[in-house]
């Protein structure tokens, strides 16, 4: 049983695993944990392969797609009450996205539910905090292409947004202007890194 | 953080589109108002998804989101875990088709060969046979070998009795369901599988309540009767079903010996009967 306050216990037989608890567990730990958030993706892969294989089953990832489902619908509350649980969130359902697929295909039950978190933080209240920028133009720059090639029009609207944030909105910080003209350039460079934008945009970064 | 047991009878499932609990949340609500301005934000059921004049066609919302009036026949439920499992059925049927084809025509192309000694007539050549194609089908029926095959007796089965040393008639064989029959014929060659497989559930002595309980098959089949094992317990009715309460969850594997010998006179008491030609 997961407490609310992230205490973990076990149930009294160890050697029985309850996957629909590890779902649990590993999304509550990506709400918290931005970091985790970023490669759980990975972690919730190897699950789902080896429940596969051993077992022929899909507990795990129904849970997991389950519990993401849920989190998705009360996604608002989830950003009034804590915006970096809110951007955690967003990085988690991008990670899964990028990792879990279905006969090699990225799942097609996920694009429109990115695409509206991504479009969320394209809105102008979130432009104005730099952490959901940074959040934006980072699931972006990790899965920008793939999801335009599932559908590509939602995303010309995105970019559509993302222009006129720019352009229009105040109280835009610098780095968060910086961060969209990058990232407008990238993909208007067919989602490549060019040498000149290389050159202007991280040239001056030290690490 | 609380979460709710996903109920298999929950709203969504075979619903119609009247129904108010799960419609495609991003199909409802406008993000903008006709002047273009931004709707409340707290509409939580605002989408960018729902403005077809913008999008100018409904061909955004992709076919695997059921919406009321989407071409998803398989069920309406709309969540995730379960809609993904479909497409994976979806897409693993239509592998196992194109490579079943694949294999037919290599054997009639062999076949071919060897009869084209001049004097093949029709008898020699393959019949073309109609295959089923239709993925609604496929999929239920891929569905129903999947809740035999996901038990113990089918376990013991094949690791006791390897493809190669099956007897036809014998030792059950899974339905082809690729070959076309009408839906009482396949559904009865299902029953009969599956009542054949239970020559090789574990003995009673062994923890007979550990035996993997096999949920109703789909439809308006009756329940199937099990005649000799009465330690099994057959808990359910057709009216709980429902295509995706969860799959059978299969049984933890208790250590056994294979038996060398398994019990050939229920075997051939249940013969399995070729129904191909039953209308």
């Amino acid at each position: 049983v997961c407490g609310t306050d992230g205490i973990i216990s076990f149930p009294a037989d160890p050697s029985s695993v309850d996957l629909e608890k590890v779902a649990n567990i590993i999304v509550d730990q990506s709400l918290k944990d931005c970091v985790f958030s970023k490669e759980a993706g990975r972690i919730c892969y190897t699950i789902i392969q080896a429940e596969s294989k051993q077992v022929g089953q899909s507990i795990f990832r129904r849970s997991l797609l389950n519990r993401l489902q849920q989190e998705y619908k009360d996604r608002e509350e989830l950003r009034a009450r804590s915006p970096q649980a809110w951007i955690c969130y967003v990085t988690f359902i991008c990670n899964i996205f990028d990792y879990l697929r279905v006969n090699n295909m990225p799942m097609m039950a996920l694009v429109n539910p990115v695409y509206e978190c991504l479009f969320r933080l394209a809105q102008p209240d979130s432009l104005k905090k730099e952490e959901e920028v940074d959040c934006l133009v980072l699931q972006l720059h990790r899965i920008g292409e793939q999801l335009e090639k599932m559908n590509s029009q939602p995303m010309d609207e995105l970019f559509s947004l993302l222009r006129d944030g720019f352009l229009l909105e105040e109280g835009l910080s610098s780095l968060s202007q910086l961060l969209l003209l990058e990232i407008i350039e990238f993909r208007a460079a067919d989602w490549k890194m060019t040498d000149a934008a290389q050159k202007y945009y991280y040239s001056e970064v030290t690490d | 953080m609380s979460f709710r047991q996903r109920s298999p009878h929950s709203g969504g499932c075979g619903s119609e589109s009247s129904s108010p609990q799960h419609p495609a949340r991003w199909s409802q609500g406008r993000k903008r108002g006709a002047d273009g301005k931004r709707r409340k934000q707290n509409d939580s059921d605002s989408s960018i998804f729902d403005d077809e004049n913008k999008y100018g066609s409904s061909d955004n919302r992709l076919d695997s989101f059921t919406t009321p009036e989407g071409p998803g026949p398989f069920s309406r439920c709309s969540d995730w875990g379960s809609v993904v499992e479909e497409d994976e059925m979806r897409t693993n049927v239509n592998k196992e088709i194109a490579r079943y084809k694949r294999k037919l025509l290599i054997n009639e192309f062999a076949r071919e060969r060897k009869s084209s000694s001049g004097s093949s007539d029709s008898k020699e050549s393959t019949v073309t046979v109609e295959l089923e194609t239709d993925e609604v089908v496929l999929m239920r029926r891929q569905k129903q070998i999947n809740y035999g095959k996901n038990t113990i007796a089918y376990d013991r089965y094949i690791k006791e009795v390897p493809r190669c040393h099956r007897v036809p008639g014998v030792h059950p064989r899974t339905p082809n369901k690729f070959k076309k029959y009408s839906r009482r014929s396949w559904d009865q060659q299902i029953r009969l599988w599956k009542v054949a497989l239970h020559s090789w559930d574990p003995p009673a002595e062994e923890g007979s309540d550990l035996q993997a309980i096999t949920p109703v098959d789909l439809g308006e089949m009756e329940t199937e009767s099990i005649g000799s094992n009465s330690t099994e317990s057959q808990a359910s009715s057709q009216d709980n079903y429902d295509t995706f309460s969860g799959t059978p969850t299969k049984v933890r594997h208790v250590d056994y010996q294979v038996e060398g010998e398994f019990d050939l006179e229920a075997c051939l008491n249940e013969p399995l009967k070729d129904f191909s030609t039953v209308s």
